[in-house]
């Protein structure tokens, strides 16, 4: 039951970010060259939308289920600035992030199933080498990981 | 502009937003868990792969719902072409198309090298456009935001690179 209300929200995200560009090579293009302004529309009404969103269901603290209600927050680390510079070139050069990755393999573009192979390595390399990076990116403990998202 | 898929013309960015904060909220408020796409990669690899970082409890235990997640996500994607035009296999990607002009061999290899630096950056970064640019800064988290500024600005960088001083 509850599988199934994963895989349809997973859709209905999928479904929007097929439709509005979000997984559109152009579009992504045109956001990084400032020349398009949907993408910072999307993501400013989705976290305008969101925040407020949030702050109530917190503020309300039951789930659907009548369960406690607890975001933990992420830790903070030096891999927020180089994972994200280095998220951001891979960003730009497929012009995919992880969602249109599986969205444009969905959509039925061949190369995006080597964007999946390439980013599926990447996450692999990086989970291999967490405890060598561990000290120098002052990530946290290995059980707890950079954060989840 | 239409989009590559099917030259389709894209909904608008305030629907769209809207629903993005829909499912959001909707996968907090139903099974309190944070969106984010990423993590899901490293739950694909724990299928696979034996090391400690991916037996970690955060992985097994959140297997249940970011596979199935992340199946809804191409099946988002397979629904969407379907229902708009009809699907077919392509390699049609845009400007790089019209600017680079690559065939297939050289796209599959320039993908595999961006989604390596996706698959690595988005683990070291804890999070991607969803985990961070959208759950973290809706929840005023202040590594989302310097997660989101310094994506942000690589690419912002990388495509101006690529596309006005190479080609």
């Amino acid at each position: 039951m509850m599988t199934l209300f994963y895989v349809v929200l997973g859709t209905l995200f999928g479904f929007i970010l097929s439709r509005s560009g979000a997984a559109d090579y152009n579009y992504i293009q045109g956001m990084f060259l400032f020349e398009e302004f949907q993408l910072y529309g999307i993501i400013g009404t989705a976290v305008a939308l969101a925040a407020p969103g949030l702050w109530l269901l917190k503020r309300y603290g039951k789930t659907l289920t009548g369960k406690p209600l607890v975001v933990e927050r992420k830790a903070g680390h030096r891999g927020n600035v180089y994972g994200g510079i280095l998220f951001g070139i891979g960003w730009s050069i497929t012009g995919m992030c992880p969602g249109p990755v599986l969205v444009n393999v969905g959509e039925g573009k061949l190369y995006a199933l080597a964007a999946l192979a390439g980013v599926l390595v990447g996450a692999a390399l990086f989970g291999c080498s967490y405890r060598v990076l561990t000290r120098p990116f002052r990530l946290p403990p290995l059980a707890v990981g950079t954060g989840e998202g | 502009m239409p989009l590559i898929l099917n030259g389709l013309e894209p909904i608008p960015w305030w629907l769209a937003g809207a629903g993005i904060a829909f499912v959001t909220l909707a996968l907090l408020w139903v099974s309190s868990n944070r969106l984010g796409v990423s993590t899901g990669f490293e739950n694909v690899c724990s299928l696979v792969v034996r090391a400690p970082y991916f037996g970690r409890d955060a992985i097994r235990g959140s297997n249940g719902w970011r596979l199935p997640l992340l199946g809804g996500l191409v099946l988002g994607g397979f629904l969407s072409a379907v229902l708009g035009g009809g699907w077919e296999p392509t390699w049609a990607l845009g400007m790089f198309d019209t600017a680079i002009g690559w065939g297939p061999a050289g796209k599959v290899a320039w993908m595999f090298v961006g989604g390596l630096l996706i698959g690595f950056g988005t683990r070291l970064a804890g999070g991607c456009t969803s985990g961070h640019g959208i759950f973290g800064l809706s929840n005023l988290e202040l590594p989302s935001l310097v997660s989101t500024v310094s994506f942000m600005a690589a690419g912002a960088v990388t495509t101006n690179l690529i596309y006005r001083v190479i080609v």
